[in-house]
């Protein structure tokens, strides 16, 4: 009897065992992907490009130009803490136009802009790097580019603003990271290229509008490590906008805005192009210490890389280290060293790219930012 | 016990088998259906689970809003001002494909761009699916659907597909990708879904500047103060677990009603495996007796008896477990489309096959083999080792027994009927009761069967003669085995009784209260399927048209909207119903009302409010208990109420509230239902036409008579019941097959007295008539007994389990129909189970028949 009924129940639990392994679909998440129809043109058809100088009107150009595909503020700056730390910070709004046309509707959220937001800090005593992105729809006032009332451009909580007639701020709180930054603009903007009309490849429309604030002098807190600094320096903010600038050789760009302690700052890049040549239509400025620029010829620089670094997130080996000779129109040519403060500042959450902050010495001394694209995969067709 | 004993049994299963098989049809038949019915509700209920977490995903938190409003801006306020990044607006509402049979599809309209952290499936890790998605957002009118819907309606990507919405009488929308489930569970969830962007699905089912709500992931101890501060009116911040658990609270009446009547069958079963395993014992009385006289001891032949019961009970399980699977695949569509008629859409395509429920199934049904087969086998151990027991001894007995079976039963009645004075808002309690009356009547078969015979004998020996009187004694003569045969019957007849008066009383009222309350002669509303009624907003405007077609005298609009009750968080959204006059024809019954005079319409203007019976049942409402705080778009507001009117539309209860009261707290401008009265002589059909072809055009409303909306509401009460009627039908298959293996067992046993009676000149014809009359008068016990049993049962359904359930109180409706309809399934089983046992008597051979005792 109790044999039978051992025999019985180990039946019963070997059948039940199966059962169970049988229904291993049992799981309380609802889990699925999506299969999309590939509708989306990523061509600049249809956008406004850059084709002709453009005639700047401030403050209304600071503003968003939705009839672009792409456009960007960008601000990188340099820091130091009052107990000589230093840090280096860039925060950059991001807008992608997904259509040409402005849709029409009653619906809050119906737009056909998109914006991005990239925040990262350097700690270079750390030797860390913190990065966190944001994303949103320029709709319902989640996120947006406008001068009315005043300057303001945001994602979500992020944003930079305008909070008297010269000066900015930039608030931006990430999981484990922030800062609050008043900025001052010492300098007019400076156009970039052919009145602010930089071009890209000798192909016209190859080009963005552009316009530089090389030097605002930034003060105010920034918290790290869940320390709260009160830091100041320099910031360098790009304001750029285009329809399809770069050309379909190109594999990705090399640029760096270098503020020298002598007051000048100075910009200078190279467009790579997929068979290794670089692109001869790309431009630098030299802003002088008053303000007033001089365009360089591609010519007139050369970029060369003293080393390189190989990434442990997905293995793309950027250029580390560069020697920079740029022709000023002196009798001796400016040769700057440019040392990475610290060698992993690579951005690697969506588009993966390295900006970061850079140490200038040589016939002049000063602190900038250098950013890499293209050395995981081309950056053509992208912007 | 040892092997010469277990083959003993072996040799006895083989040898009679066909007895064997029914006792395994037997128990196999009552597992299923309390398996099948088991699985049936747990697959229903999960399947519910999970479309609700296919919509809710990682959410920790939710905003709601009264109307199902929360206003756009608060999304913005928590993003930009709070910085919570972790949130995501949703607009969700059903829309009905037009092309697709008026399919119901859950539109879900999200921000694919805030969605990574909520639902897995519009992840925007992948670059390469951001172009992609990106289409969804920036293109008007595109959606994702199911790739189990697009390929079951042969939908291609690219294809464009017909809606209805609650704001639009159709709109097309471009099907751009699908969604492709990673496994079945989830597949069955997504399978309805409909995603857009946020502003498609505003653009073609919302407001502007409303959303349905806002999903949250707080992190642990994120102080939910801060979210409180800003909510505005109207609004209230929950979790999806509240929701869910109030929305599944909703079924649980429901679920245990089908349970409990799943487990009739298997009392049906017990009482086969008891008849069953009694026979087997006392066909072998000599063997026993042999066994015994040869030193085989008492407890070894317990063990034997018992063996059997668990080998066959074992095998019935396992077979049963198996049927019970098949069957919950068919039972699970029932079941889900009680649900969808009832309280929410469900889709349902499979079963979830629980182990927790086959054990479940396994645990009772051994043990009820068990349970049926230790009275026997204990009476086995009686048996004298001198084999000199006869057939006789154990009818003797049985009658000596039966005052105290009597006075069992008797007691266990009153026990049931005490409990049921308890009392209690249990519903398994009141059920434990209502089987205690139902044991209890089953054991009052015998006396029963007794009396009825002594009565028979007379009748029948007047319609067939000495036969009549020889088959009408013979019932009495086995009484072991015909009364439980009988037994059985009864209970599953008495079951068909009291579930068909239950819902003939139930239909009875809710036909009675249609024609009190449905007053008007023409109702406009969208066209409705169960539950899937899409919540449209209807314009005012189409009212005021409608009050402009000639022969329309009068215009009353209904506003039904679902609003929050802050007092009782566990508990779904009250439905509130704000009619701006009256449409009943005769004046609404009310359980108690407490208004001036009455007068509950002064009441109503006046601020204050009723509410339904199944509503204040379910919120404990009593006239010291008369307040209902609601959550308006002014803030919180406590209502009085004065008075709890019947009602049958849902077992969720209602508010009604007056519609100018209404508009003051909550900024709502539309309606849900416009009613008309036509003037005297006006023609209906040219009222209806003139609506159709002019008023409604474009609108997706529908206009309906009195009549056909009344019809179209009973289409859908007969089909909530239809999962109830299929288990009746099964409890009447175990009765049968009870009936029949009583009489084989009958047969079996008395071959030497049909012997005899061949020998003494009786012929084959003459011995099947007196087989069918036997069983014809069993039948006919049954059935007689199923009456008064049945409407016990019915007004136990009706007076304690659907008050205690549903909160639906409704009045007793007798008809003959019920009764002459089970009385009908009583005989013909009877007389059909009594069909191969008179076959094999008429080809008995006398000889062998008196050779073989």
């Amino acid at each position: 009897m109790i044999r039978f009924l051992l025999i019985l129940i180990l039946l019963i639990g070997v059948l039940l065992g199966g059962y169970t392994l049988l229904n291993r679909d049992d799981e309380a998440d609802v889990g699925a992907h999506t299969q999309l129809m590939p509708t989306m043109q990523t061509s600049s058809f249809g956008f406004a490009r850059a084709i002709e100088p453009y005639d700047w009107e401030f403050p209304a150009d600071h503003g968003a130009h939705p009839e672009f595909q792409t456009e960007w503020w960008y601000y990188t700056g340099n820091l130091a803490a009052e107990n000589g730390q230093r840090f280096g910070f860039q925060f950059t709004i991001f807008r992608r136009a997904l259509t040409p046309f402005e849709p029409v509707s009653d619906s809050e959220w119906r737009t056909n802009q998109v914006y991005l937001a990239h925040f990262t800090v350097t700690d270079v005593a750390g030797n860390r790097f913190f990065q966190e992105q944001r994303i949103n729809r320029g709709a319902a006032d989640l996120a947006g580019a406008s001068v009315d009332p005043v300057y303001r451009v945001w994602v979500d909580d992020w944003q930079i603003k305008g909070i008297s007639a010269t000066q900015t701020r930039i608030t931006a709180e990430a999981s484990d990271f922030s800062v609050d930054l008043r900025l001052e603009p010492g300098k007019p903007p400076a156009l970039q290229g052919e009145q602010g009309l930089s071009a890209k490849s000798a192909e016209p429309g190859n080009a963005s509008y552009y316009y530089s604030q090389s030097r605002l002098s930034t003060e105010g807190s920034m918290t790290v490590n869940g320390k709260t600094y009160t830091v100041s320096g320099a910031t360098w903010m790009d304001h750029e906008f285009s329809s399809g600038a770069l050309s379909d050789q190109t594999q990705g760009w090399d640029w760096f805005g270098l503020q020298l302690d002598d007051g000048r700052e100075l910009m200078v890049g190279q467009i790579r192009l997929v068979d290794g040549d670089k692109d001869p239509a790309f431009s630098g400025l030299l802003v002088e210490a008053d303000g007033s620029t001089r365009l360089l010829a591609a010519a007139d620089f050369t970029i060369t890389a003293t080393g390189t670094w190989t990434s442990p997130h997905n293995g793309a080996v950027y250029p580390s280290g560069w020697e920079i000779r740029v022709d000023i129109g002196e009798a001796e040519p400016l040769e700057l060293t440019l040392t990475p403060l610290i060698l992993d500042q690579e951005l690697t959450e969506g588009n993966v790219y390295w900006e970061g902050a850079v140490r200038i010495e040589g016939d002049a001394t000063g602190y900038g930012y250098a950013e890499l694209t293209g050395y995981l995969n081309a950056m053509r067709g992208r912007f | 016990m040892n092997s010469a004993l277990l083959r003993l049994t072996q040799r006895h299963i083989n040898r009679r088998l066909f007895q064997s098989l029914l006792f395994v049809i037997g128990i196999a038949l009552g597992v299923a259906v309390g398996v099948a019915i088991d699985l049936a509700n747990k697959s229903a209920l999960r399947a519910f689970e999970l479309s609700v977490s296919s919509v809710t995903g990682r959410t920790t938190h939710q905003i709601i809003g009264n109307v199902g409003d929360v206003p756009s801006d608060l999304y913005r306020q928590l993003r930009v001002e709070l910085g919570l990044r972790r949130s995501a607006p949703v607009i969700e509402t059903y829309v009905q494909a037009t092309e697709f049979d008026n399919h119901t599809l859950r539109l879900l309209g999200v921000d694919p761009l805030a969605e990574a952290p909520f639902r897995s499936y519009l992840q925007t890790d992948d670059p390469g699916l951001l172009p992609a998605l990106y289409t969804l957002v920036s293109v008007p009118n595109t959606g994702l659907i199911s790739q189990t819907w697009a390929e079951r309606e042969d939908i291609q990507v690219g294809d464009m597909i017909s809606l209805r919405t609650p704001t639009q009488a159709t709109v097309q929308v471009h099907v751009v990708g699908l969604l492709i489930a990673d496994d079945n569970v989830s597949q069955q969830a997504l399978e309805n879904l409909l995603i857009t962007d946020i502003s498609t699905a505003q653009e073609i089912a919302g407001q502007p500047g409303m959303i349905s709500r806002i999903d949250l992931i707080l992190p642990d101890g994120y102080d939910v103060g801060q979210i409180e501060a800003i909510l505005p009116p109207g609004t209230a911040i929950t979790t999806p677990a509240t929701s869910q658990g109030a929305l599944s609270q909703m079924t649980s009446a429901f679920e245990i009603n089908l349970q409990a009547l799943s487990l009739l069958a298997l009392l049906v079963g017990v009482f086969l495996i008891y008849n069953t395993v009694t026979f087997s014992v006392v066909q072998r009385r000599p063997v026993i007796g042999i066994l015994r006289s040869l030193g085989t001891t008492r407890r070894q032949i317990f063990s034997l008896i018992l063996t059997e019961a668990l080998i066959l009970g074992t095998i019935g399980t396992v077979l049963g477990l198996g049927l019970g699977i098949v069957l919950g695949q068919g039972a699970v569509r029932l079941v889900a489309q009680s649900i969808n008629d009832l309280y929410f859409r469900v889709s349902v395509e499979r079963i979830v096959i629980d182990p927790g429920i086959l054990i479940k199934g396994a645990v009772i049904g051994i043990t009820a083999s068990l349970v049926a087969a230790v009275v026997p086998s204990y009476e086995a151990t009686r048996t004298p080792p001198a084999g000199v027991m006869r057939r006789s001894a154990v009818e003797q007995k049985t009658r000596r027994l039966l005052p105290l079976i009597t006075v069992g039963a008797i007691f266990l009645i009153l026990g049931g009927v005490g409990v049921l004075q308890i009392r209690t808002e249990n519903i398994i309690l009141s059920f434990s009761a209502l089987f205690l009356v139902l044991v209890g009547s089953a054991l009052l078969t015998p006396a029963a069967l007794v009396i009825m015979m002594r009565m028979a004998v007379p009748v029948m020996d007047q319609v067939f003669g000495v036969l009549g009187r020889m088959a009408a004694r013979a019932v009495v003569r086995s009484l072991s085995r015909t009364a439980i045969a009988v037994a059985a019957l009864t209970l599953a007849v008495s079951v068909i009784v009291g579930v068909s008066v239950m819902i003939s009383s139930f239909r009875n009222t809710v036909a009675d209260w249609l024609e009190i309350t449905l007053g008007a002669d023409i109702f406009i509303a969208p066209p409705s399927q169960g539950t899937a009624r899409l919540d449209v907003n209807i314009d005012r405007a189409i009212a005021d048209q409608a009050a402009m077609v000639p022969g329309v005298a009068r215009v009353v609009t209904v506003r039904t909207v679902h609003v929050i009750a802050p007092d009782y968080p566990d508990l779904p959204p009250v439905n509130l119903t704000a009619p701006d006059g009256n449409i009943t024809k005769r004046p609404r019954r009310f359980v108690w009302n407490h208004a001036t005079n009455g007068d509950y319409w002064a009441a109503l203007q006046a601020g204050q409010v009723v509410v339904s019976e199944p509503f204040a049942h379910r919120r404990n409402i009593t006239p010291e208990r008369n307040t209902i705080t609601l959550l308006t778009d002014h803030g919180e507001q406590t209502f009085a109420v004065v008075g709890v009117y019947y009602d049958y539309t849902t077992d969720q209860g209602a508010v009604m509230m007056d519609q100018k009261v209404y508009r003051q707290f909550y900024d709502d401008p539309y309606l849900t239902a416009v009613a008309l009265d036509l003037e005297a002589g006006a023609d209906m059909q040219t009222v209806l036409d003139r609506l159709r072809t002019e008023t409604l055009v474009g609108t997706g409303l529908q206009a309906q008579s009195n009549r056909s909306l009344r019809a179209g509401v009973l289409e859908i009460f007969d089909r909530t019941f239809s999962i109830t009627i299929a288990l009746r039908l099964l409890a009447t298959l175990v009765a049968f097959i009870g009936i029949l293996s009583a009489l084989m067992a009958l047969q079996l046993e008395h071959t030497r007295q049909y012997g005899i009676m061949r020998a003494n000149g009786m012929t084959p014809r003459q011995l099947r008539t007196f087989t069918f009359i036997q069983t014809g008068l069993m039948g006919t016990t049954a059935g007689i007994l199923a009456f008064p049993i049945g409407l016990a049962l019915a007004l136990i359904l009706i007076k304690v389990i659907n008050v205690r359930s549903f909160g639906w109180s409704m009045g007793l409706a007798l008809g003959p129909q019920e009764f002459g309809q089970a009385f009908a399934v009583a005989v013909v089983a009877a007389l059909v189970a009594g069909i191969y046992p008179a076959w094999r008597l008429s080809r008995l051979v006398a000889v062998q028949a008196l050779r073989s005792e």
